[in-house]
């Protein structure tokens, strides 16, 4: 066996790094459309329909417990499947990030309507009906007054939720699909397995690294948020 | 589209075949890291020194890396330090025998101890500090206060972050088979690719995982309910 040659931890970094733009781009686009669908799911949680209740809800506590390999496999091979039966679309050969995205992205919905859901929960309704009371319209209530505390609130489950949405995209190699963790997997097979610890840790650190400045920024971002929240904490 | 109904119905029976694994990862990697999650917390709680960084350090590591590459980390370096620790003791045993199911318990431990550490830390914390300082003062020993007072009640506010984590590590374990461990999702694959019946084989994991998830999480809400004695003490 070879020895440990910590040269090899940053000698392929050159050839990963490029691809953390796939990364990020997959993250993001995620993040958008899952708050989109979060978005909805929330509604549907907190309003008076009983069936769009119970579909909001049913749909959180079965993807909570689905893990994103699995689902990652369902898309990936029931979506052409569905596709073609229904529609007799083939979409065999479309990029595999698509799937990838569609995958993290009803993930990370469920995610995100619990966070919005709570934090919209946290406010309190004296401040809605105060809002109102002072001749505001329900809506601008909720976009002047609510949704502004809710945010705050809702920022750093958001932050944690996008952090591990960064890490759970890694499995997308398992398809195929070529985002750092796949072109790291890549450069291993190309050297037929050797020195894979080395490059391996070397990926790690890369994630490690993100990781702290993303938790870096969120912070910044909840203390600078924070500024005006004197008159909440009073009451 | 054709769904063969037949295959998922005998998958889920031969799926069910992978559970004992799963499920022993499950309970092995959990029995390890709660004591010493606990430990870790009350480290990083008290103690100002090296060890107290060291800890950090290693669980700021582990949840700011996927499990992914942690799982192949581990997979490509155990391998290398098992054969230089044999070699140094002279022990005639080829590494590549270790049965991978070690490598996985190693890997999922290490990264279950370091999220049981942040939740007992957060839960250590919400028991006031004067609840240790009453129980000194009736006569309890240190280890006394916190087995008999602190524990209990940070307990309470431990369960629900306790569930969460054992559900995630459930999901987690369905990435064992990058170590070649046979548990579900292997099992699920190797069936799949069999017949090209992969669409049938992965709902069936779904819904297995499903199952389980929700046992885990329904039994965790009957122990929750039971530690409900602990808080009304906290109340009054």
């Amino acid at each position: 066996m070879r020895e440990f040659d910590y040269r090899y931890i940053y000698r392929y970094l050159p050839e990963i790094l490029p691809f953390l733009g796939v990364t990020f781009l997959t993250v993001i686009a995620s993040v958008v459309l899952g708050i989109a669908l979060g978005f909805i799911l929330a509604v549907g949680k907190l309003g008076k329909n009983k069936i769009g209740r119970f579909l909001a809800n049913g749909y959180t506590t079965i993807l909570r417990c689905t893990p994103s390999i699995v689902l990652l496999f369902v898309v990936y091979y029931g979506l052409p499947e569905l596709m073609m039966g229904l529609f007799r679309i083939d979409i065999n050969d479309i990029e595999k990030g698509i799937f990838v995205v569609l995958t993290f992205s009803l993930l990370f919905a469920a995610t995100m309507s619990e966070v919005m859901r709570s934090a919209y929960e946290s406010v309190d309704r004296g401040q809605l009906e105060a809002a109102v009371s002072v001749g505001m319209t329900p809506l601008q209530a909720f976009y002047r007054i609510i949704l502004p505390q809710a945010f705050y609130v809702a920022l750093p489950n958001f932050g944690n939720s996008v952090i591990a949405l960064l890490k759970d995209g890694a499995v997308g190699f398992t398809i195929g699909f070529i985002d750092v963790m796949g072109k790291t997997n890549l450069i291993v097979s190309l050297n037929y397995g050797a020195h894979s610890r080395e490059i391996y840790l070397g990926l790690a650190l890369v994630y490690w690294i993100i990781s702290m400045v993303l938790e870096y920024v969120m912070k910044s971002a909840e203390k600078s948020l924070g500024k005006g929240r004197r008159i909440l904490k009073t009451n | 589209m054709s769904f063969n109904f037949e295959f998922f119905y005998q998958t889920f029976f031969t799926a069910f075949r992978g559970l004992p694994v799963t499920l022993k990862l499950t309970a092995f990697s959990l029995l390890i890291s709660l004591p010493l999650g606990f430990l870790f917390a009350v480290i990083r709680l008290k103690e100002r020194s090296k060890v107290k960084n060291l800890v950090s350090v290693y669980i700021s590591f582990v949840r700011g890396t996927p499990i992914v590459v942690q799982i192949l980390v581990i997979y490509s370096l155990i391998p290398s330090i098992m054969a230089s620790i044999f070699k140094g003791l002279d022990i005639k045993m080829n590494v590549f025998d270790i049965n991978p199911m070690l490598y996985a318990y190693i890997v999922f431990s290490l990264n279950t101890v370091a999220l049981l550490s942040e939740v007992f830390r957060s839960a250590l914390a919400t028991v006031e500090k004067g609840q240790l300082e009453a129980a000194q003062a009736a006569g309890l020993t240190t280890f006394q206060g916190y087995r008999r007072i602190v524990i209990p009640q940070a307990m309470v506010a431990a369960l629900p972050n306790i569930c969460t984590v054992t559900t995630n590590l459930i999901k987690s374990t369905s990435l064992a088979f990058l170590m070649t461990v046979k548990d579900i999702t292997a099992v699920a694959k190797v069936e799949a690719a069999y017949g090209y019946n992969y669409i049938e084989a992965y709902i069936v994991i779904w819904i297995i995982y499903i199952i389980i998830c929700s046992l885990v999480e329904i039994l965790f809400k009957l122990v929750e309910k039971r530690m409900k004695v602990y808080k009304r003490a906290l109340v009054s």
